[in-house]
């Protein structure tokens, strides 16, 4: 069975690049660059979950490799996302609710796993995604346990960022 | 028959996107969340085309794909993947079990109305079903022409129209047009380099959005071999170059299936007007007849029962407006309308010339013959009447 170690922090880089500039641009009509990679040990630099008001869509990829990303979007990129994808107004998207933005970000954070993890399943390393599932929240924090990897990329996307936390489980 | 397409995904918001990629065609939708409701749905509904999702609660796609496949009266059902599941190997398990096509996630709403068109002959949906369009309605006409004269000779020429003309000179300008809009006709060059104009008819004639659309060749009068390599492979008209506009607008019409009939009948105050237009050529004398005993009974059931033929913007009488003329008064009199006939003094020269006209009298505007018609015993009706009898 191939093991994660294979697979270079480049590749994860830019696979997980390819992702999210492949759904921003098919889905809402966005350009997305990579800005920079966190290191959550590094003082000074911005863990994703520190900065405002956040919804973050979660899908989970297990098979030959398991894993989690994260995708943190600030909560008014959120929305407009979700009217973007919906086709609605403002109003519209309003009375729609909270709901109708967390479905929209949960299958956002779903078309970015799943683009993510089938560059993955190409290489050889094959699983199955999960359902999504959604956070919403400000000044909380994701904490990974030891026997996990952690890859977090913060991407621009117009005038916002969207930040993606990768963790990987390290090889049974 | 409307087509039912049955969309199986967990997220609203895919089953949302899914419905305003297909608002425009005359279709169904009908929704499921996972792979129990699709069974019970396929099985109620018998949609003729199903996408379905993968990764679900409940009963995941490939399950529900399975027992589809397993049920003999739901097998021949075409399903369309459309999944963020995309490895290679994951692609060919599910297609062993049977599918028409696979779609992954991210999509462009336009890729799934192509794959759908290839399953179902989807038809866009007319905005009033009830009522025709007409001359009176806006439509959007593209031009594919490469010499900005033609364009501009067509945007003068039809500028009275409510029409908007749009000029692009390269068939990648055309394409990228109907990708953003839908033209209600397309008129392309048969003379642009590199035989472009069939690679723009074959293009216009797969896609989904615009297979439907009318296409017009233009081309020179003398270029008969590339009319008919036109003609032949479906192009909906030929217009030759030099233009005749008033023929153009004709054809457009036509093509378009227009209600033209506001070009020569309106209801002005009680009194219902029939305008012979400027030429009375054949074509514009026959859609006229073809509007006649319609139009004029639609009058008489709204209690109308004076008509004023108006003549005053013909510039020649002469046997087909007269043929057309008689059949209009002759209906009056089998109705028992009251009438007047408007025209110019040259019309009122010409007409002494011919035996069925010879006795007909003129007001000289809509207003005389309006006022003419207010009166018990009208002056200047009835002649034309003994004279066609």
């Amino acid at each position: 069975m191939p093991t994660i170690d294979g697979i270079s922090d480049m590749v994860f880089r830019t696979t997980m690049t390819h992702a999210i500039q492949e759904v921003m641009r098919t889905m809402l009509n966005q350009r997305a660059d990579f800005h920079s990679e966190i290191d959550a040990r590094k003082p000074g630099d911005t863990t994703p979950e520190s900065t405002g008001s956040q919804i973050v869509g979660t899908v989970g990829f297990v098979g030959d490799i398991d894993g989690l990303i994260y995708l943190y979007l600030d909560t008014e990129f959120a929305a407009a996302s979700a009217a973007h994808l919906l086709g609605m107004t403002d109003d519209e998207l309003e009375q729609a609710g909270d709901e109708a933005i967390n479905d929209a970000i949960g299958e956002l954070t779903n078309m970015t796993v799943g683009t993510f993890k089938n560059q993955l399943c190409d290489r050889g390393y094959h699983c199955k995604l999960t359902i999504p599932s959604i956070l919403r929240g400000s000044n909380f924090s994701i904490e990974p346990t030891s026997s996990v990897t952690r890859r977090t990329y913060r991407f621009e996307v117009g005038n916002h960022r969207i930040v993606t936390d990768l963790l990987m489980k390290i090889d049974r | 028959m409307r087509y039912k397409i049955l969309t199986v995904d967990d997220s609203k918001t895919v089953r949302i996107i899914v419905k305003k990629a297909f608002r425009t065609f005359d279709c169904d939708i009908i929704e499921a969340s996972n792979g129990v409701e699709g069974l019970a749905g396929a099985a109620k509904e018998r949609p003729d085309v199903i996408l379905l999702d993968v990764t679900m609660p409940v009963m995941d796609g490939v399950e529900m794909l399975t027992k589809l496949k397993a049920d003999p009266a739901l097998r021949s059902i075409p399903v369309i993947m459309l999944t963020a599941e995309g490895g290679r190997e994951s692609v060919i398990k599910i297609a062993r079990i049977g599918v028409r096509d696979y779609i992954v996630k991210p999509f462009r709403e336009e890729v799934l109305v192509d794959k759908v068109g290839r399953v179902i002959d989807l038809k866009p949906l007319s905005e009033n079903p009830v009522k025709a369009k007409s001359i009176l309605d806006s439509a959007t006409i593209l031009v594919v022409e490469d010499k900005p004269a033609i364009v501009q000779q067509i945007q003068d020429g039809l500028k009275h129209t409510p029409w908007k003309i749009h000029g692009v000179a390269t068939i990648n300008e055309a394409v990228d047009f109907c990708t953003r809009n839908q033209p209600d006709i397309v008129l392309v060059s048969l003379s642009l380099p590199d035989d472009a104009a069939f690679t723009l008819f074959g293009l216009i004639c797969t896609n989904v959005k615009t297979k439907y659309t009318p296409v017009f060749g233009l081309v020179v009068k003398t270029e008969i071999q590339v009319q008919q390599q036109a003609q032949q492979i479906g192009f909906t008209s030929i217009v030759t170059k030099p233009l005749d506009i008033p023929d153009l607008e004709a054809k457009i019409s036509k093509a378009m299936n227009l209600d033209t009939s506001q070009r020569y009948f309106t209801t002005d105050q009680e009194v219902f007007v029939i305008k012979m237009p400027e030429i009375a050529s054949q074509s514009s004398v026959n859609e006229m007849l073809t509007y006649l005993k319609p139009k004029m009974a639609e009058a008489v059931d709204a209690g109308i029962c004076k008509v004023i033929l108006d003549l005053h913007e013909l510039k020649r009488l002469d046997v087909i407006a007269i043929k057309a003329l008689l059949q209009a008064l002759q209906l009056c009199r089998e109705l028992g309308l009251q009438h007047v006939l408007v025209g110019n003094p040259q019309i009122a020269s010409e007409s002494q010339g011919f035996e069925d006209t010879k006795s007909w009298t003129f007001a000289s505007s809509l207003e005389e013959a309006k006022g003419s018609l207010a009166r018990p015993s009208p002056s200047l009706s009835a002649q034309p009447v003994a004279a066609g009898a």
